[in-house]
C-alpha cells in the first residue's frame, strides 16, 4: 500500500512503525523537520547543506484535544490531535488513533501506519499511538 | 537611524466609513466599498476628487479590485495599489496610507478594505511541504490545543473563554455594522456547537463579506481643504513584524503580537495604562485573553480575571473590542483592520453612542494576518 504523505515518513524494517524524515544542517547542526527542499530553516544555508535524517517516531505528548467540527479539507471529525515533541526542541501537531481518554499528557507516543481513505484510494497515513499499545 | 511615524509630517484620520459585514451573499463588492468609501467622504467633508492614492486591502475579490471599483466614483487619475495580507490586509492598507502622508508623498490618501468570502487559498498549500496533520496550519486548532494547557496550568475554564464571546456578542448587539446583533447569554455561548476542544462556534469568528474606509491627511490638506480639526485623530505609530522561531509552545502569533505591540508603544510614546480603547484580533476567544496579557493590558497569566473583573469592558479601564471584535463585528479579512480603526476613531470622537468609551483619548488597533504577521497603530485624540 502506497504512503500518504512519503515526504515525511517511511515505513521501518519491520513494517510496525513509521520513521520520520528530519534534516541536519551541516552548518549550523541543527536538526528540522519536516525536511524541505529550500534550505535550513534554522540557519538560512542552502538545501546543499541539508541531509536526511530519520526520527525513530517516538514523540512526547504535550498536549491532545478532539476536534469536532470539519475545520479543515480532507478530515472526518471527529477526530483527535495533539502536540508533540519529535526530538529536542521540534514540536509538531499529529494526528492520534485513540480517542483521548486513552491519552495522558507526557506519555510516549509511537508514529505507526494505519490504512485510511484518501481520493478514493487506500493509503498509509502516519498516526500515534500510546508507544505502550504497540 | 530609521525614523518612526510620529517623527515624520502628522497624520490624522479625518473621515471613516463602513458597509456592514454581512454572512456571504450576491451584494456585489462594488456596492460594498463605494458604500463605505462614501461614507468616509461625507464624514470627512472631502469630494472624492480629493484622494491622492488608495490603499485596496482584499483577499477575496481578485486581482485589480480597486480600479473596477473606483470607475464607478470618478476615474481621477489616483494612484491605487491592492494590498493582499490575509487577517492583515486593511491594516496594511492603511499603514501604507499613513506612511505616504508622513513622508510627504501625498496630503490626501485612502485605506479601503472591502471583500467577498473567496476561495480561501492560502500559499501555504503551495509550498510543496505536508504535515503530519491535516490540521497543522488551521489556527483554530493551534489555540484550541493552548487553551486546554492554559486551563490546566494557569485555572482556565470553559467559562472563561466563553465569557469573551458573551462580552463582544454583547458590544455587537449595538453596533449597526457587526454582523451578529444579538445579544447573547453565558450560558448561550458556552451551549452553542463545540468546534474544537473548548472551543464553541459563538467563540470562533464568522465567515463574512463587507467593506471599510478611512481617508488620513496631512496638516496642509486640514487646511487647504478647510478640514474640521477638532474631529481628526492623530495617528501616533505604525508598527509591524512577524513571527520568530519558535520558542517552545507559545504560538509564534502570540510573540510578535507582543513585540510589536510593546514598540508601537515605544514609537507612539505612550503605555499600556494610556489606552482607553483596543480593537484586537479575537479570532477565537482565547485570543483576547492572550493579546490582553501581551499588551500589558493586564499581568501575564491574569487576563481571564482581568475580563472577569469586566476591566475590558465598555466602562472599565480599558474598552477591548468594543465594536464586538472579530467574534461578532465580524471578520471579512480584506476590511478588517480598517474596520478598527473605524471603530476607534468614532470612540475617541465620543461619537460612538451606546458602545462609548467615556473619556477615550488614546486607541490601539491590532492585527494579526496569518504567517503569522502582526501590526499595531495608536491613535489620539488631541
Amino acid at each position: 500500500m502506497k504512503l500518504c504523505k512519503p515526504d515525511l515518513y517511511k515505513l521501518s524494517d519491520d513494517g510496525r512503525t513509521m520513521l520520520l524524515r528530519a534534516a541536519r544542517c551541516s552548518r549550523c547542526g541543527g536538526l528540522s523537520f519536516p525536511a524541505a527542499n529550500y534550505g535550513c530553516p534554522l540557519c538560512g544555508a542552502g538545501p546543499e547543506c541539508c541531509s536526511e535524517e530519520a526520527l525513530s517516531g517516538e514523540a512526547r505528548l504535550l498536549e491532545f484535544i478532539t476536534i469536532h467540527g470539519k475545520v479543515a479539507p480532507g478530515i472526518t471529525p471527529p477526530i483527535v490531535v495533539g502536540e508533540a515533541e519529535l526530538a529536542p526542541g521540534i514540536i509538531e501537531e499529529i494526528e492520534l488513533a485513540v480517542p483521548e481518554e486513552a491519552l495522558t499528557l507526557d506519555m510516549i507516543v509511537q508514529a505507526v501506519p494505519i490504512p485510511i481513505e484518501r481520493d478514493e484510494e487506500s493509503v498509509l497515513a502516519c498516526r500515534f499511538i500510546p508507544k505502550g499499545a504497540l | 537611524m530609521p525614523v518612526t511615524l510620529r517623527e515624520l509630517r502628522p497624520v490624522h484620520v479625518i473621515g471613516v466609513g463602513m458597509h456592514r459585514y454581512q454572512f456571504p451573499s450576491e451584494t456585489p463588492y462594488i456596492h460594498m466599498g463605494l458604500t463605505a468609501l462614501r461614507a468616509a467622504l461625507t464624514d470627512a467633508g472631502l469630494e472624492f476628487q480629493a484622494i491622492e492614492s488608495a490603499h485596496v486591502g482584499t483577499t477575496g475579490c481578485g486581482m485589480a479590485a480597486g480600479r473596477v471599483m473606483f470607475r464607478h466614483i470618478g476615474s481621477t487619475g489616483l494612484a491605487v495599489q491592492q494590498i493582499e495580507n490575509a487577517s492583515a490586509s486593511g491594516s496594511f492598507a492603511f499603514a501604507n496610507a499613513c506612511l505616504e502622508v508622513a513622508s510627504g508623498v501625498r496630503d490626501v490618501a485612502l485605506a479601503i478594505g472591502v471583500d467577498k468570502y473567496g476561495d480561501q487559498k492560502r500559499a501555504v498549500t503551495k509550498e510543496g511541504i505536508n504535515r503530519l496533520s491535516d490540521t497543522a496550519s488551521v489556527p483554530l486548532v493551534k489555540y484550541a490545543l493552548l487553551c486546554r494547557t492554559l486551563a490546566r496550568e494557569k485555572g482556565l475554564s470553559a467559562e472563561d473563554l466563553a465569557r469573551v464571546g458573551w462580552k463582544n456578542h454583547n458590544n455587537a448587539s449595538t453596533n449597526p455594522f457587526a454582523q451578529f446583533q444579538k445579544p447573547r447569554t453565558l450560558e448561550q455561548v458556552l451551549n452553542s456547537t463545540r468546534v474544537a476542544g473548548d472551543l464553541t462556534s459563538l467563540q470562533c469568528t464568522p465567515r463574512g463579506e463587507g467593506a471599510a474606509a478611512a481617508i488620513v491627511v496631512s496638516d496642509d490638506a486640514m487646511r487647504s481643504f478647510g478640514l474640521n480639526a477638532a474631529r481628526a485623530v492623530r495617528v501616533l505609530s505604525s508598527t509591524a513584524g512577524s513571527e520568530t522561531l519558535p520558542q517552545g509552545r507559545e504560538p509564534g502569533s502570540v510573540i510578535a503580537a507582543r513585540d510589536v505591540a510593546l514598540r508601537t508603544y515605544r514609537e507612539a510614546g505612550i503605555t499600556a495604562q494610556d489606552l482607553d480603547v483596543v480593537e484586537l484580533h479575537d479570532a477565537f476567544s482565547i485570543e483576547e485573553i492572550l493579546y490582553t496579557e501581551a499588551f500589558g493590558l493586564c499581568p501575564e497569566g491574569h487576563g481571564h480575571h482581568y475580563l472577569r473583573e469586566g476591566r475590558s469592558a465598555i466602562g472599565g479601564e480599558c474598552a477591548v473590542n468594543s465594536s464586538g471584535g472579530l467574534i461578532a463585528q465580524g471578520h471579512p479579512l480584506g476590511p478588517t483592520g480598517v474596520g478598527q480603526i473605524h471603530e476607534i476613531v468614532r470612540q475617541l470622537r465620543g461619537e460612538n453612542g451606546d458602545r462609548q468609551q467615556a473619556n477615550a483619548r488614546i486607541g490601539m488597533a491590532h492585527m494579526i494576518g496569518l504567517g503569522s504577521v502582526a501590526i499595531a497603530h495608536v491613535l489620539r485624540k488631541d
